[in-house]
């Protein structure tokens, strides 16, 4: 006689436990999954985005290129949309520089300043670099223009993530 | 600058810099106007952003004033030049108020500051592209009329 009966009582119990136990499972999984979610995915910063700029559009002249992509910031995805001066330097090699200015941020403008043609000045406190992005001492940025990495893709302009320059 | 603690950091430590601040009038009613001062809102708010882009360094964009239309003119303007003087106490030496709300046009002269008023653009109904097109085309007269303010100032 050691046979227990499962009284009908205990039955449901265990039968209501088991599948309460997988519908609060199924509730919290994609609520766990959703609050891990950004920390898993990886982010696509750093990878390059086509502009609509034909790489032999470009010239020796600096022109200002557009280009917008979703940044991913943790939860908040925004559109966001980026400015590079490009153009072409004396070897023919492209140069894509970050219009943000080295002293406190403002954008810079190509040419803008009468007294210092072709030269990048920055409207809020007179600063000035040269073509290739140099800062000109004596005015506040003391450092040069970041830089745009940059790779062509059918013929047409992607820049990556700027940073600043290597050689000093 | 935006009013945010990391720019606020650089701003302290840059006030020298920064002689310039901005306030947005940003009108909210619940009568007939309702979806135009939404509108006018959204708009102000679209172009400060911008215009703080572009300005980073030498300006602080604060966050809008928001009043109610129902409000009298007279307390809207003994708050508003309240903020103007606190913003001059603070060695501000340019302070602009931008709105696209037109009561402040007819109130303009009695307001301690310089007024940018710009009508709003209905922003809901616009292709994209065409909006950006018009939106840089205000941006940029508002950058021009913020330089030659400046400019202004410099040559006294
Ligand atoms: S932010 Fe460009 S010179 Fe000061």
């Amino acid at each position: 006689m050691s046979k227990q009966r499962v009284t009908r009582r205990q039955f449901l119990n265990y039968t209501l436990t088991g599948v309460g136990g997988f519908m609060a499972a199924g509730m919290l999984m994609p609520m766990v999954r959703f609050a891990v979610d950004p920390v898993l995915k990886h982010n696509p910063a750093g990878d390059f985005i086509v502009t609509d700029k034909k790489i032999s559009d470009i010239t020796n002249e600096p022109v200002r290129v557009d280009f917008s992509f979703e940044q991913q910031d943790a939860w908040y995805t925004a559109e966001v949309t980026n400015t590079a001066w490009v153009y072409k330097d004396d070897k023919g090699e492209i140069v894509a520089l970050s219009p943000v200015c080295k002293h406190l941020g403002c954008t810079v403008d190509w040419n803008t300043d009468k007294a210092n043609p072709e030269h990048f000045f920055c409207p809020c406190h007179n600063g000035l670099y040269t073509k290739d992005g140099t800062n000109v001492p004596g005015t506040p940025p003391s450092a040069p223009l970041d830089v745009y990495p940059y790779k062509e893709v059918d013929g047409y302009l992607a820049l990556g993530k700027a940073a600043p320059r290597k050689e000093a | 600058m935006k009013w945010v603690a990391k720019d606020i950091e650089v701003y302290l430590g840059a006030k020298e810099y920064v002689d310039t601040v901005v306030l947005p009038l940003l009108p909210v009613s619940f009568a007939d106007d309702i979806k135009q001062t939404a509108s006018m809102t959204e708009f102000i708010t679209l172009l400060s952003g911008q215009l703080e882009r572009q300005f980073k360094g030498r300006l602080l964009m604060l966050p809008g004033f928001s009043y109610i239309k129902t409000e009298s003119e007279e307390k809207l303007l003994e708050t508003v030049n309240h903020w103007g003087a606190e913003f001059v106490k603070q060695g501000f030496k340019h302070v602009f108020f931008v709105t696209s709300d037109s009561d402040w046009k007819a109130r303009e002269d009695k307001l301690d500051g310089s007024l940018i008023w710009l009508p709003f653009l209905p922003l809901e109904h616009m292709d994209k592209n065409y909006l950006n097109s018009i939106l840089e085309d205000q941006v940029k007269q508002m950058i021009s009329l913020f330089i030659k303010k400046w400019q202004d100032r410099d040559s006294q």
